[in-house]
């Protein structure tokens, strides 16, 4: 609970309707995506920069914890508030300032949803690349926050290739452009240190973003493989030709049944495992890679090989893929899920892996993920509601992550460290490295208000429990 | 005046890199990082400089991987040397930096030196997926890893790239490479800027685009042979020899400025001006400036109007100090200059070369 001669304060900053305190209302600012949930004292609905500038100067003056949040749909802890204090919701700042079609950029507001953003381009022919799967609801103020990936980062990249400039509030109040739409600028780069630094160095409060024209012709393949190791070793085949195709998304054998059940878009239910691949570019080039492509799988045990013909074959394969999370629904109420990254040519041997971890705790897992990017998403299927499988879930979610690190993968490909990873840092990062970057907080953020708790390890919090089932090599340090 | 180096220091491993640094800076002393020394002049001229620390032992390939088309190298490897190994396995780095050949990686990162590719690519900071670098109290702090997607704490090779060695030193690199492409074609025509248009509207945009001011253009696609059949014969232009990209990377003047600026403003910039080339598609331009500081700064003062820069890659020290290396520090130079204390304390990296 804040004082109530705080609470009068942001009342007068933001409006009496727009500053939440009552038990009952804040209990849903409880979680993000993420399993660990803790209560705000106060949840400030901020509409302008002035006025999120005005509340960080409360906080900064009263000491008070401050945690920026958009749609709440991060997967990592992010936008808990552990430390109790202040959730500042950006989700009413959502205009559309301004789209460029000569320069191809846009100026948004934080609250902006992501997919909103691609459809508003759309009609001066151009989009917005990245696309987490939760593109319906996340906003573009948390995809920075996040540094948020999606399936077709693989060719365009992701979010911090696409941000140009931001409008960031510091810990302290003061207001800044970090960035802009002109290369080579000038000093250090405040933004692209900004984005992915998950709201513990500033709140965002305005974006500036690259739009790519959209292409005239897409190419979308489905392929069905025997098994999982056969479909990761065609996936290591397609990037070992050369073609980098705009994405390339594998799914699993359970994941395949639950998205079949749900949304029937023809998914081959007795494989394996089913690869998704899309390539983009003018006709002649989709053409061209899409026959090297089907070749290359055929040869590397792929079988049932169907293109989409229409866009609305194309969206209910896409419609599947993104859906895949929700239609786990079916299996189990909860998931929980990682989302390590390892080089591409170490997937047959993480995903054993994880299908091994799973066994072991006789926990379903699915398997649906960006295999281009060797980045994993090994969904954890479980009910919340048996509160003794809640402690084993976490426990195979960190041996599989210790099975990344052991690889020469990292803690997350996009979901980012928040609240969930900090503990693990240590994994990959040596006391000088996690010292180096500490550095930074401090600059930005000294008194440390800034999301509390997230990314730097807190031993006092959370001891790490492995039971050490992996059985894989430490790799060597590799520098 | 001109203080010259004392000593010149040439470390075998990042960790007596580092601890070279860490007694040069228990003692104070000015320390000028040096790579393959093609981007020397760039910046004011230091205000001191004791230690020259030479990266140029530390050149190894740590580790390509071909499979996951990702490889780690130590900061003194040549771009060349790079581009060797990685051509073993049909790869390359899609980085073609002016004043080649002898840039070395880390000295590339530290100076943020492009070239026409980065139209297709983007710059290193697109590609840089992990970097190491030396601290002036003798650590070496890792950042990123080897994997071409991660979000495992700060983005610290955002936080080096580009900042001229003024928060340490880069001692390694990991990148994310590209394949070769499957074709690659390079087209010429004298059509100036309405050329330059035209080639940017082609439904598969080209990969490099220079345009000369001579009125000379030059550009190169690159891909998929069908689509660049496609496109080719729709520009209609004269066919170039691939060989002249490496003859286009030599350039440099002892008097040279780099011009940043909104793409479309470009043209309005540099007109009237000669001796210059520029990227139109990235809005880039490199300009051999006359030995007159006024026109210098005419230029400079039209580029930062319309949101841009013009920074000098080298010039005698005399005019550099007239003209100013950088121009008009950017809004939030009291946070970068924070930052430089938080990892430079006694001011010892590039004193007074970079903008903080």
């Amino acid at each position: 609970m804040l004082p109530e001669a705080v609470v009068a304060e942001l009342r007068r900053i933001v409006g009496r309707e727009s500053v939440i305190d009552s038990a009952n209302d804040l209990r849903i600012f409880e979680r993000d995506g993420s399993i660990e949930g803790a209560v705000p004292d106060a949840v400030v609905l901020a509409s302008t920069t002035e006025q999120v500038a005005r509340v960080m100067k409360v906080a900064a003056k009263h000491k008070i914890p401050v945690v920026p949040r958009g749609a709440g749909t991060g997967l990592s802890g992010g936008a808990v508030t552990i430390r109790g204090g202040i959730a500042l919701q950006v989700t009413r700042m959502r205009r559309i300032l301004e789209i460029d079609p000569v320069a191809q950029t846009a100026l948004v507001e934080p609250g902006v949803v992501n997919q909103e953003l691609s459809l508003v381009a759309a009609q001066h022919g151009l989009f917005y690349a990245p696309d987490p799967s939760s593109q319906k609801a996340c906003t573009i103020g948390g995809n920075a926050a996040e540094n948020s990936g999606g399936p077709h980062c693989l060719y365009y990249g992701v979010t911090t290739n696409h941000v140009l400039g931001m409008e960031v509030v510091l810990a302290d109040g003061s207001v800044h452009w970090v960035g802009g739409d002109v290369p080579d600028r000038v000093g250090l780069d405040l933004c692209g240190v900004l984005v992915g630094s998950e709201g513990t160095l500033c709140a965002i409060t305005k974006i500036k973003v690259r739009l790519l024209s959209i292409p005239p012709s897409v190419a979308t393949l489905l392929a069905a493989f025997p098994n999982i190791e056969t479909a990761s070793q065609a996936v290591s085949a397609v990037i070992g030709h050369g073609i980098v195709p705009a994405a390339l998304e594998m799914m699993d054998s359970v994941t395949v049944g639950a998205v079949e059940a749900h949304y029937h878009a023809g998914y081959p239910t007795d494989a394996g495992a089913v690869l998704l691949v899309e390539v983009d570019g003018i006709a002649e080039s989709t053409r061209e890679l899409m026959a090297a492509i089907g070749k290359i799988l055929a040869e590397n045990h792929g079988y049932g090989l169907r293109e989409a013909q229409t866009p609305a074959e194309r969206d209910l394969l896409w419609q599947g893929r993104k859906g895949a999370i929700g239609a786990l629904g079916r299996i189990k109420p909860n998931y929980y899920l990682h989302d390590g990254v390892v080089p591409r040519s170490r997937l047959p041997q993480v995903l054993s892996a994880v299908g091994e971890i799973g066994e072991h705790y006789k926990l379903p897992v699915a398997n649906v993920f960006h295999a281009g990017d060797g980045n994993l998403h090994p969904n954890i299927l479980f009910d919340m509601r048996d509160h003794e499988v809640l402690h084993q879930v976490e426990s195979a979610g960190e041996e599989m992550l210790r099975a990344v690190v052991e690889l020469g993968g990292a803690l997350s490909g996009e979901h980012g460290i928040g609240l969930e990873k900090s503990a693990f840092m240590p994994w990959i990062y040596s006391e000088d490295d996690l010292d180096a970057m500490h550095r930074v907080k401090d600059v930005f953020d000294p008194a440390g208000m800034l999301n509390p708790g997230k990314i730097f390890p807190d031993p006092s919090r959370k001891a790490v429990h492995l039971a050490g089932r992996t059985g894989l090599a430490v790799e060597a340090k590799w520098w | 005046m001109v203080v010259t180096a004392t000593s010149i220091e040439k470390p075998a491993s990042a960790e007596q890199l580092a601890k070279t640094l860490h007694d040069a800076a228990t003692q104070k002393l000015a320390v000028i990082p040096v790579g393959g020394g093609r981007a020397r002049g760039m910046g004011d001229p230091a205000s001191r400089a004791d230690v020259e620390l030479h990266t140029t032992r530390l050149d190894r390939v740590i580790e390509h991987s071909q499979a996951d088309m990702v490889v780690s190298v130590e900061a003194g490897i040549t771009l060349e040397a790079l581009q060797a190994e990685l051509a073993k396995a049909g790869q390359f780095l899609p980085l073609d930096p002016f004043n080649s050949p002898g840039h070395t990686i880390g000295g590339l990162l530290a100076s943020g030196w492009t070239g026409p590719l980065r139209m297709r690519f983007g710059s290193p900071r697109d590609f840089l997926i992990g970097i190491r670098v030396a601290l002036p109290d003798g650590r070496l702090a890792t950042g990123g890893g080897r994997v071409v997607k991660n979000v495992s704490g700060y983005d610290m090779m955002k936080l080096h790239y580009g900042a001229l060695g003024a928060l340490g030193v880069i001692v390694a690199a990991s990148f994310k490479v590209f394949p070769r492409p499957m074709h690659d074609v390079t087209v010429t025509s004298d059509g100036g800027w309405e050329d330059t248009s035209r080639a940017l509207a082609t439904p598969v945009a080209p990969s490099a685009l220079e345009l000369f001011s001579d009125g000379r253009v030059l550009a190169r696609y690159t891909g998929s042979p069908d689509a660049i059949k496609r496109v080719v014969g729709e520009l209609g232009w004269k066919t170039a020899d691939g060989a002249v990209w490496e003859e286009h990377s030599r350039h440099a003047h002892p008097t040279w400025a780099r011009i940043g600026a909104p793409r479309e403003k470009l043209r309005v910039l540099l007109d009237g001006l000669s001796d210059w080339w520029a990227s139109p598609g990235a809005g880039v331009a490199h300009w051999a400036a006359p030995a007159d500081a006024s026109a210098v700064r005419a230029v400079r003062q039209k580029a930062e109007a319309s949101g841009g820069s013009l920074v000098m890659l080298d010039a005698p020290d005399d005019f550099m100090r007239d003209v100013g290396a950088w121009g008009t520090p950017p809004e939030t130079i009291a946070i970068m200059r924070n930052l430089k204390r938080a990892f430079d304390p006694d001011a010892v990296l590039n004193p007074g070369r970079f903008v903080v």
